[in-house]
């Protein structure tokens, strides 16, 4: 386990330089990485000065994280250099990375959910007595000290398994401090956190930058840059677009430069022309794998020929509600009615084969598909348990490609045939089995988690036309997106779920200043998008 | 704003003082469960039921108090101790108190179960190692059974028992080295490796076993060939002399390596819960990712553990046949390996957990031994069965689910 | 957060190999091609070279030993005019031991495609063993064929309802099988020890550890061979039978579809309406059915008789993983590899008399060497792979060797 070395030295001894020094800390030329048929970073340049926060926007794929990953000693670049201080610098591991003095906050917490936040800090440096016992106590000072410190408000001896999304993080950002990080990598932190939370986040953030450390903040969330940014710099497909200050950057400009044109799509729908009710949800209540309330008396109801958008940030019940009403989660209490009448408590199957429910779900790699069976396999996933596609228990395998290669070709599968396994295919083309599978059962009411994540703008294009089709058609769609985007320029109605309940119902020509407003519980005074 | 992770911290003391007041009901209860059966057995040798059964049914209620307080573990420990202690006492009181003399010698009943369990306790520990680091290992009895054979093969050649003990361990370790590699490097499924290695084990060992020493078995071993035994003198003295004697019978003539068992089990508790290695070891075993970005060797931690698993399993070999019965037989340990890995399941991968677990099973192998004489054989089939059906029960989670480490069984893939 | 390079998309997450790669598409091609038979092929070679590696290094000739052997497992039958006058007999028991290990090999395997691993065959073969030899010497009252008939089910029942626990506990509580089936192998030993031991309720009267022996009715009828010396029995049309029902079960039935769709992704399978527990108790139902057919089978083929040490040494079960695995759980896979490893057992047993220079107890001691080597490197055909790729790179030229 190599040499003992005492933890990272506390901050008191940091450099206090005043913030905004013209010397970049961190350099990064010409960082090329090519993966097997995809060019991850083409040439790019960055730079960091101290005591700055520099942002790294970009959409999904743009090649933010592979950057990232190469920086932090986890992926090699297969050009360009690291110059640290202005020294060229070379990391094998993560390892060499921190030693260095960098710290990462991944998007999935590297925390050990039955350890203790002191034991999880020290981990690798863990202060010893004797040279060979864990010394507890003093770990734990040293946590309190830093704690107090940077103002995190954590308390040493907790497990993990009992903090909030928004206290692990701060585990993350204090385990690197601990370490001695001066340059601080944060992979997409507020994807996580309700908006207190974040708000919490950027108060330390602002912190840290004052005590001189140097952080590079992740995300493809323009409002969020624009606010804790000093500068920012662009990356779309794999290429750098520009270097810009905060001062005199705008939404616009900004997403402009990610995006690579003028409008953002906005679908061309004819009016919803409503029909009678298909889903109607009263006062449901789901619990979710802890035991915790997640969705907390929702009501809603959806008509036949329109889409209604749920808005809202992660982990604000979305999940949970569409497992509540598909059957894949118990309720706590409340009905569901598909078409007036009462589905409540019927399983997963029952909400498929009796209720007339759809649903695209949220992972199709998870959920949807099984990678390992062939694509004539899993287009019969809901119904090889019915006829035509078997009879008495036995399967017509001929049948199953006959539909296949059909459907394949009605929504435009590419990349292989009906004996194809699924995991061979591209995200869009997985997605579209996906989306064409459940439209060709016919439901009644279609439910579409974030129907287009990480999939590219023609996949995107593709499938929201799909679902404007789908609605003309007479289905009841429920849609949940957490790309503001995607929910207006789809819906119909727009419903904001904040915390486990509804807060409000917007029309879709309201602006993303409102929704936002109202994704943030409406407490914050100021909306996160002005 | 209160922070709740303060907040739950000041709460703390009164809910652990109220927490541990129940656990300890339920582990009160427990004693009086095995007190309920004991009465009725020498040398308290009660005729009438009814205190027994007094004992044995406040043994439940203090269960049930645990139960309610959210003790699970220790609670339907104490319920269970209850009815098997009411039904024990039944039993021996119709049973003619001759017999029971012959069988309930406590102090050789005593001595018996740390004969039996010492090998478990080796084993268990080694396998403890290699899970808490995330390598799921069944192949400890083939790494027991060729720690036995290389023990007495090694001790035969030198002439010597330290250096036959030693050529053991590193035997056991290049088994686990092997079982690591696979399971390790080339991330293979660790209960195929486990299983690979103890069909390798039983065929390498019995094929060195024919070829060396044929049809005549191992040699009769020397004094200086066998682990001595640990002599204690006057114990005997000690008053009051039933005392004494029990104490001499009980530890008085142990073998060397029952101590060494026990030592093994506060150095291992304390490198697991209080060195920096343990913690490495459990943050491996628990999520290796988290492990491998703060700069920690994850194949190297898992490399270290599972060596060590064979090696220490090895020991346990070793004194099967070196210690114990001082010859070796092909497939010596006969589920030994298995016994101990129900030890580290039911004493939830924790030290002193598995040691409880290696004695109680101990304890069942030595009524066994001592029964089948006085009540005839039928009877110590059953008790040999017994390790494995409190496991399964224990796995059931009847009695609160033994839960393994999170990473256990899971390959990992650097980045 | 979605830079993952999708080529991983394209591998299971299993079956990434290892290292850096120059081409996973090609590696994955090759996967796809070589897969199916390069790779069973090649471990079962290795092991046999490793085996005799043993054998040379302990002085002995391994060829002379492997002809031995060869000799023994009565394959020589196959060759016209060059077999030994006692090829029949020897072929004979080859397949005697192979109609067990096909069945406990689809025990393995049914559980295997479920994604759960089944190492409690033994104890489910057991069971298959007691109940069919306390109905065979019972019900001697029933005409053959019902009683046989009713030996073999209710004994195949018995291993499903042994295996079942664990599926239940599975499906219920979450306990591992690995862990519910090893304890479940040792409580059907000491279960048969009680039963059919000294003093027990089921022993044969006198003082052997016996069980009763089964009615002549019950005893299968032997086709091939002669009945007094262990001819084959008509078990091996059995197992031949349950191979192909084992392929229709796995792909043609709705059962099979569910059973797979769990076995690979339990997550999704729920998602479509699939009760993942139901899936878990029944597949391993359906494995303890294989492995308790297989006892039953012996029982009434051959062995007429349970003595309590043979409880205690057969491992025939423990054969049945290494014959799932090497077949690739697939039916056709699973007969070769039954053949082969009955073959081995035959050409390593003590009556084997062709093995002149090599002693039979070595010889079976060197066939667990050359099993537990199988399962080896079968657990881990990266490594079969990576030697495969070796060799090809060895012969394009040691540049690109180094690349």
């Amino acid at each position: 386990m190599g040499e003992r070395r005492d933890a990272a030295p506390p901050p008191t001894y940091r450099l206090r330089i005043a913030p905004m020094t013209e010397t970049p800390v961190l350099e990064l030329r010409g960082i090329t990485k090519q993966f097997p048929g995809v060019l991850a970073n083409d040439h790019v340049d960055f730079d960091l000065r101290r005591g700055e926060v520099h942002a790294l926007l970009g959409e999904n794929g743009a090649g933010k994280s592979t950057l990232m990953n190469i920086l932090y000693g986890l992926y090699h670049a297969d050009e360009g250099e690291i110059l640290l201080n202005g020294k060229p610098v070379k990391f094998s591991s993560a390892r060499d990375a921190i030693q260095a003095g960098i710290g990462m906050v991944h998007q999935h917490f590297m925390l050990i959910p039955v350890m203790t936040v002191a034991e999880n800090i020290v981990l690798a440096t863990e202060p010893t007595k004797s040279g060979i016992f864990l010394d507890h106590a003093a770990a734990a000072k040293r946590v309190r000290e830093l704690s107090r410190t940077f103002g995190l408000a954590l308390e040493p001896d907790t497990k993990i398994q009992n903090l909030t999304v928004g206290q692990e993080q701060r585990v993350e950002i204090l385990k690197a401090l601990y370490r001695g990080a001066d340059i601080l990598i944060l992979d997409e932190p507020t994807a996580v956190l309700t908006p207190q939370e974040s708000v919490e986040l950027f108060e330390i953030l602002r912190t840290l930058q004052r005590e001189g450390t140097s952080i590079i903040f992740i995300s493809h969330k323009l409002n969020e840059v624009l606010e804790i940014a000093d500068r920012i710099t662009v990356l779309r497909r794999g290429k750098k677009v520009d270097t810009v200050d905060r001062e005199g950057a705008t939404e616009e400009g900004l997403a402009r430069m990610m995006v690579g044109r003028e409008v953002l799509l906005r679908i061309e729908k004819p009016p919803a022309q409503p029909g009678d009710v298909l889903l109607e949800l009263e006062d449901v209540h789901v619990r979710d794998d802890r035991g915790l309330e997640a969705v907390r008396g929702i009501s809603l109801q959806v008509r036949a020929g329109e889409i209604v958008g749920i808005a809202g940030v992660d982990n604000n019940g979305q999940s949970e509600l569409i497992d509540g009403i598909t059957g894949l989660m118990k309720l706590a209490a409340g009905r569901v009615l598909i078409g007036g009448k009462d589905y409540t408590g019927g399983s997963a199957r029952v909400m498929l084969d009796e209720a007339g429910v759809g649903h695209i779900p949220e992972d199709r790699q998870r959920r949807g598909l099984v990678l390992e069976f062939t694509c004539a396999e899993n287009v019969e996933l809901e119904d090889y348990r019915h006829e035509p596609s078997s009879r008495f228990g036995w399967l017509f395998p001929h049948r199953f490609i006959a539909r296949a290669r059909a459907l394949m070709k009605e929504f435009d599968v590419r990349g292989g045939g009906p004996n194809t396994r699924a995991g061979t295919l591209s995200g869009g083309n997985q997605q579209k089995l996906v989306v064409g599978r459940e439209v060709s059962r016919d439901p009644r009411v279609l439910i579409a988690a974030q129907p287009t994540r990480g999939l590219d703008v023609g996949a995107i294009e593709y499938l929201h036309q799909r679902l404007v089709t789908e609605r003309d058609e007479g289905r009841a769609i429920l849609l949940m997106s957490l790309e503001l985007d995607e929910v207006l320029s789809l819906s119909d109605r727009i419903l904001v779920i904040y915390e486990g309940s509804i807060v409000g119902e917007f029309p879709p020509t309201a602006t993303e200043e409102e929704l936002g407003f109202a994704m943030t519980g409406g407490k914050r005074e100021k909306a996160p998008a002005a | 704003m209160i922070d709740p992770a303060v907040a739950e911290v000041q709460e703390r003391p009164a809910m652990l003082e109220l927490v541990r007041d129940r656990r300890n009901v339920g582990i009160a209860g427990i004693a009086l469960g095995v007190i309920a059966a004991w009465l009725t057995l020498p040398p308290v040798l009660t005729e009438s039921l009814v205190a027994p059964l007094i004992v044995a049914a406040v043994a439940v209620a203090a269960g049930v108090y645990a139960i309610l307080g959210n003790e699970r573990r220790v609670g339907w420990g104490a319920v269970a101790a209850g009815v098997v202690g009411a039904a024990g006492a039944a039993l021996a009181v119709q049973s003619s108190s001759d017999h029971l003399h012959t069988v309930f010698v406590w102090g050789a009943l005593l001595g018996a179960t740390l004969r039996f369990a010492t090998p478990l306790v080796f084993a268990a520990i080694g396998g403890m190692f290699s899970e808490r680091s995330g390598v799921t290992n069944i192949a400890l009895e083939g790494m027991m059974l060729t720690g036995a054979f290389f023990a007495i093969w090694g001790a035969d050649k030198t002439g010597s028992w330290a250096a036959g003990i030693v050529i053991a361990m590193a035997a056991g370790g290049a088994f686990a080295l092997v079982h690591a590699f696979f399971a390790i490097q080339l991330r293979a499924d660790q209960i195929v490796g486990g299983t690979a290695i103890n069909f390798l084990a039983l065929g390498v060992t019995g094929y060195l076993f024919i070829s060396i020493y044929g049809s005549n078995g191992t040699p009769s071993l020397s004094d200086a060939e066998s682990i001595p035994d640990i002599t204690i003198p006057g114990l005997n003295h000690i008053p009051p002399d039933r005392f004494g004697n029990f104490l001499n019978d009980a530890i008085g003539q142990l073998n060397l390596m029952i101590w060494i068992a026990i030592g093994l089990l506060f150095v291992s508790s304390i490198v697991m819960f209080r060195t920096p290695i343990g913690l490495r070891i459990r943050a491996v075993g628990e999520h290796p990712r988290a492990a491998d970005t703060v700069g920690i060797s994850v194949y190297g931690v898992r490399y270290g553990a599972v060596t060590l698993s064979g090696v220490l399993a090895a020991l346990g070999g070793a004194y099967l046949s070196i210690g114990f019965v001082h010859s070796y037989n092909e497939n010596m340990t006969a589920g030994r390996g298995f016994i101990a890995l129900a030890a580290l399941i039911f004493g939830n991968w924790r030290p002193f957990g598995a040691f409880g677990a290696a004695c109680l099973f101990g304890f069942s192998s030595a009524l066994a031994q001592r029964l089948g004489p006085a009540y005839g054989s039928q009877y110590d089939t059953l008790f040999q069965a017994l390790p494995y059906v409190l496991t399964l029960i224990a796995v059931a989670g009847v009695i609160g689910r033994s839960v393994p480490p999170a990473a256990s069984g899971r390959p990992y893939k650097k980045q | 957060m979605n830079e993952r390079p999708p080529v991983d998309a394209l591998i299971p997450p299993d079956e990434v190999p290892p290292g850096n790669v120059p081409s996973v598409a090609r590696r994955l091609a090759f996967y796809q091609r070589a897969g199916g038979i390069v790779v069973p092929f090649m471990t079962a070679v290795l092991a046999f070279v490793m085996g005799g590696i043993v054998v040379a290094v302990s002085g002995h000739n391994p060829f002379t030993t492997y002809w031995g052997i060869f000799k023994g497992t009565g394959l020589d039958w196959l060759i016209p005019g060059l077999h030994a006058s006692d090829a029949a007999t020897n072929l004979q028991q080859t397949l005697i031991v192979a109609t067990p290990l096909m069945l406990a090999g689809l025990a393995v395997a049914f559980a295997f495609r479920c994604g759960m691993f089944n190492i409690g065959g033994q104890g489910q073969y057991f069971l298959g063993w007691y109940v069919a030899v306390i109905v065979g010497s019972t019900f001697t009252g029933l005409p053959g064929p019902v009683l046989i008939f009713l030996a073999i089910t209710l004994g195949a029942l018995g291993g499903a309802a042994w295996a079942g626990i664990a599926g239940f506990l599975k499906a219920t509580v979450g306990a591992h099988e690995v862990i519910t089936t090893i304890m479940l192998n040792w409580i059907a030993i000491w279960v048969g020890d009680y039963l059919f031991g000294v003093n027990g309720p089921l022993q044969v009267a006198g003082f052997n550890p016996f069980s009763e022996t089964i009615s002549d009715k019950a005893k299968l009828p032997v086709f091939w061979g002669d009945p007094v010396l262990q001819g084959l029995h008509i078990g091996f049309f059995i197992a031949i039978g349950m191979l192909v029902v084992y392929w229709a079960v796995l792909n043609r039935t709705t059962l099979g579809y569910e059973v797979r769709a769990v076995g690979f992704n339990p997550e999704a399978a729920r998602y479509g309406g699939i009760s993942v527990r139901r899936n878990y108790f029944l597949a391993m139902a359906i494995s303890g059915f294989f492995a308790g057919l297989a006892g039953a089978i012996d029982l009434l083929g051959w062995k007429f008789q349970i003595a309590t040490a043979d409880i205690h040494q057969s491992q025939i079960a423990f054969v049945g993983i290494a014959v799932a695995l090497l077949g690739r759980n697939t039916a056709l896979g699973t007969f070769f590899a039954a053949i082969l490893f009955g073959a081995l057992l035959t050409g390593t047993s003590t009556r084997n008399d062709a093995l002149t220079i090599f002693s039979p107890e070595l010889a079976g001691n060197l066939s667990l060497i050359i099993q537990g080597l199988v399962v080896l490197f079968v657990g881990a055909d990266v490594l079969i792979l990576y030697l495969w790729n070796a060799r090809r790179k060895l012969r394009a030229g040691p540049r690109k060797a180094q690349a």
